[in-house]
């Protein structure tokens, strides 16, 4: 009797589980979008402190919302924590009978587009980007000997951070290249541009998070959804229109080259066609370099090698051509750029902690030292058999963690290698070190300043 | 579908090799001693950023509280009620507790009037620091402070004007 009873319950059980993943994952997806509708809203109207100085793309929303304050950002932001934690742990659970894939579609649809119909949230990067451009393009200055303070009179240059107009540009020769096209589209035109090009190279990154998931035997909608839908890729990555974005579809390029099956020739070309994007990638932003000791190691064949030689040559060779020496220099840029302190790098947390008042340049030191100790402990695995995916994914995490120069845009970089590698700890590790880099941003919500 | 397994390359290159030297396709089945080492590792540097992180947001949430009582002390001291006050922790050294704050002398856009910038010091009591000096800045002033500014008054300050 009682085994009948039992037998009778379980599916009931079951299917009350059913039903019920469905409506709480649709509840996660709607809360991750009123955040974030949220946020576009009251960004829209002006005079916020988290909503850059910017032309008014936007204005037209300005009517609906409330001056951003720290307050309901910050209310904002952990909804769509809360919503992507749950979205997530649904999605790994149960995949598509908790998350249709059509919902998932719409719902990352709809998070691209609230984020391009807003203003510039959070960052002046992408001002920078413009004026760069422009200081090439509209006024002959090279962007690489000279900050947007030389172009003080351009309409661009009360956009750009105050921090950053004294200071040439720290972005490869072919990102430079690649927005120069954009500088004559005036002011409002280039940041179009600029959105649009962010949403493509998203669209774009995802496409191949989907593809790269499935070519390792893995369920691609969890892997999208834990990238497309994560607050810090949404709110601070898209919103900034960062060209992160663009390295990171590179990345995801070569790493899909590497993964679709092909013997002798096709697949020589394929892994030299990989490297050259890894570098091509590097020269938008240096970082994603760090890829390719891995994969040539992992291949352990000439073709990648050879890839990224002639890639860096021909690229270089341009950017020199464009740019003089200081333009294909990204060794000095990148040194300089290591020597900045962010309040939220962990390196300066951990200064804290240890009663000192920030980061002396020993820190610097020692930081740097881990961060080889780390890279060559990676690169002995990778030798070994270990996914050099998940090598250059922990790689990329390290040095957001090392960093003393820490953006919220950073810990973006692992994220999509994390869902495709075959290392699970990497995607818990990323997930864990952006969950603290959001309760570090939490400081105004517990003690306003007013 | 996993990744093609191609095979090795330049094998006999790597045969020369001691065999715990030589690459690998992919990873021994061992007994996860390693990865248990590693294991531990990634757990003890994320307790110590999470311990970080959290030390992070109270030490700030105490600067917060300083920086509140900050502006009370302007306000209360000046008698003017104006919402752009501003409080510098950094100007006078971030171990010493002495911050400036500084507000216009009278109603205008933030720093296009003179203004009076106070130097407070000590614990709060009553929601309020001591003022233990100060100076003025004429309109406009934005980065050079320590050339601009005139009229020194207390007793940490006295002396620091330039003129």
């Amino acid at each position: 009797m009682s085994v009948v009873a039992a037998g009778e319950r379980l599916p009931l059980e079951v299917s009350g589980r059913a039903r019920w993943a469905p409506v709480l994952a649709g509840f996660c997806g709607l809360l991750a979008l009123a955040a974030t509708v949220e946020v576009v809203l009251d960004g829209a109207v002006e005079h916020s402190p988290l909503i850059p100085k910017q032309p008014a793309i936007a204005g037209w929303l300005s009517g609906i919302g409330e001056r951003l304050g720290f307050r309901v950002f910050l209310i904002a932001l952990i909804a769509a924590s809360a919503a992507y934690a749950g979205l997530l742990a649904l999605a790994y659970a149960r995949g598509e009978r908790a998350v249709p894939r059509r919902w998932a579609f719409a719902l990352i649809g709809a998070l691209h587009l609230v984020i391009f119909l807003g203003p510039v949230l959070l960052s002046t990067d992408v001002f920078s980007y413009i004026a760069y451009a422009r200081m090439g393009v509209e006024h002959g200055i090279n962007p690489y000997l000279h900050g947007p303070a030389a172009i003080s009179h351009d309409e661009i240059f009360k956009y750009v951070g105050h921090d950053w107009r004294q200071v040439d540009s720290a972005y490869g020769p072919l990102y430079t290249l690649i927005s120069y096209p954009l500088a004559p589209l005036g002011v409002h035109g280039a940041l179009w541009a600029m959105k649009v090009e962010a949403q493509l190279a998203s669209l774009g990154t995802l496409a191949l998070v989907w593809r790269c998931a499935k070519a390792r035997g893995k369920d691609p909608l969890p892997a999208l959804i834990a990238v497309a839908v994560n607050p810090l890729y949404v709110i601070f990555g898209l919103g900034g229109a960062h060209n992160d974005l663009i390295m990171m579809l590179a990345m995801m390029g070569a790493v899909a080259l590497t993964l679709t099956p092909r013997e002798g020739e096709a697949g020589s070309r394929r892994e030299a066609g990989a490297a050259a994007l890894i570098v091509a990638g590097a020269l938008v932003k240096a970082t994603v370099a760090a890829l390719l000791p891995f994969m040539i190691l992992a291949r352990r064949r000439l073709a990648p090698v050879a890839g990224a030689a002639a890639a860096l040559v021909a690229i270089l060779a341009i950017g020199y051509a464009v740019f003089g020496r200081e333009g294909v220099d990204l060794v000095s840029a990148l040194n300089r750029d290591a020597s900045f302190v962010s309040s939220d790098s962990f390196a300066n947390e951990i200064a804290h902690l240890f009663g000192k008042p920030g980061v002396f340049p020993i820190d610097h030191d020692l930081l740097k030292g881990a961060l080889v100790a780390i890279v060559l402990h990676l690169l002995w695995r990778t030798w070994r058999g270990y996914d050099w995916i998940a090598a250059a994914g922990w790689s990329l995490l390290a040095i957001s963690v090392t960093s003393t120069w820490l953006l919220a845009w950073y810990i973006l970089w692992p994220l999509p290698l994390a869902v495709v590698s075959r290392d699970r700890r990497l995607l818990i590790a990323t997930l864990a070190v952006q969950a603290m880099f959001i309760v570090h941003q939490m400081t105004p919500l517990v003690a306003p300043v007013s | 579908m996993s990744a093609p397994v191609a095979p090795e390359p330049y094998e006999s290159l790597w045969r020369r090799l001691p065999e715990r030297l030589r690459p690998r396709s992919s990873e021994l089945p061992g007994r996860g001693e390693l990865r248990l080492i590693e294991g531990a590792v990634l757990i003890l540097v994320g307790l110590l950023l999470a311990v970080a992180t959290v030390n992070d947001v109270a030490r700030q949430a105490g600067v917060n509280h300083r920086i509140v009582a900050d502006l009370r002390t302007w306000r209360a001291y000046t008698h003017h009620d104006y919402k752009n006050v501003a409080a510098d922790r950094e100007l006078l050294g971030t171990a010493t507790n002495r911050d400036v704050v500084c507000g216009n002398t009278e109603p205008g856009p933030p720093k296009q009037r003179p203004q009076i910038c106070l130097v407070v010091t000590g614990p709060t009591r009553g929601g309020l620091r001591t003022v233990s000096g100060g100076w003025y800045l004429p309109a406009g002033t934005e980065d050079n402070v320590r050339s601009a500014r005139y009229g020194c008054f207390g007793s940490l300050t006295t002396g620091l004007c330039p003129k």
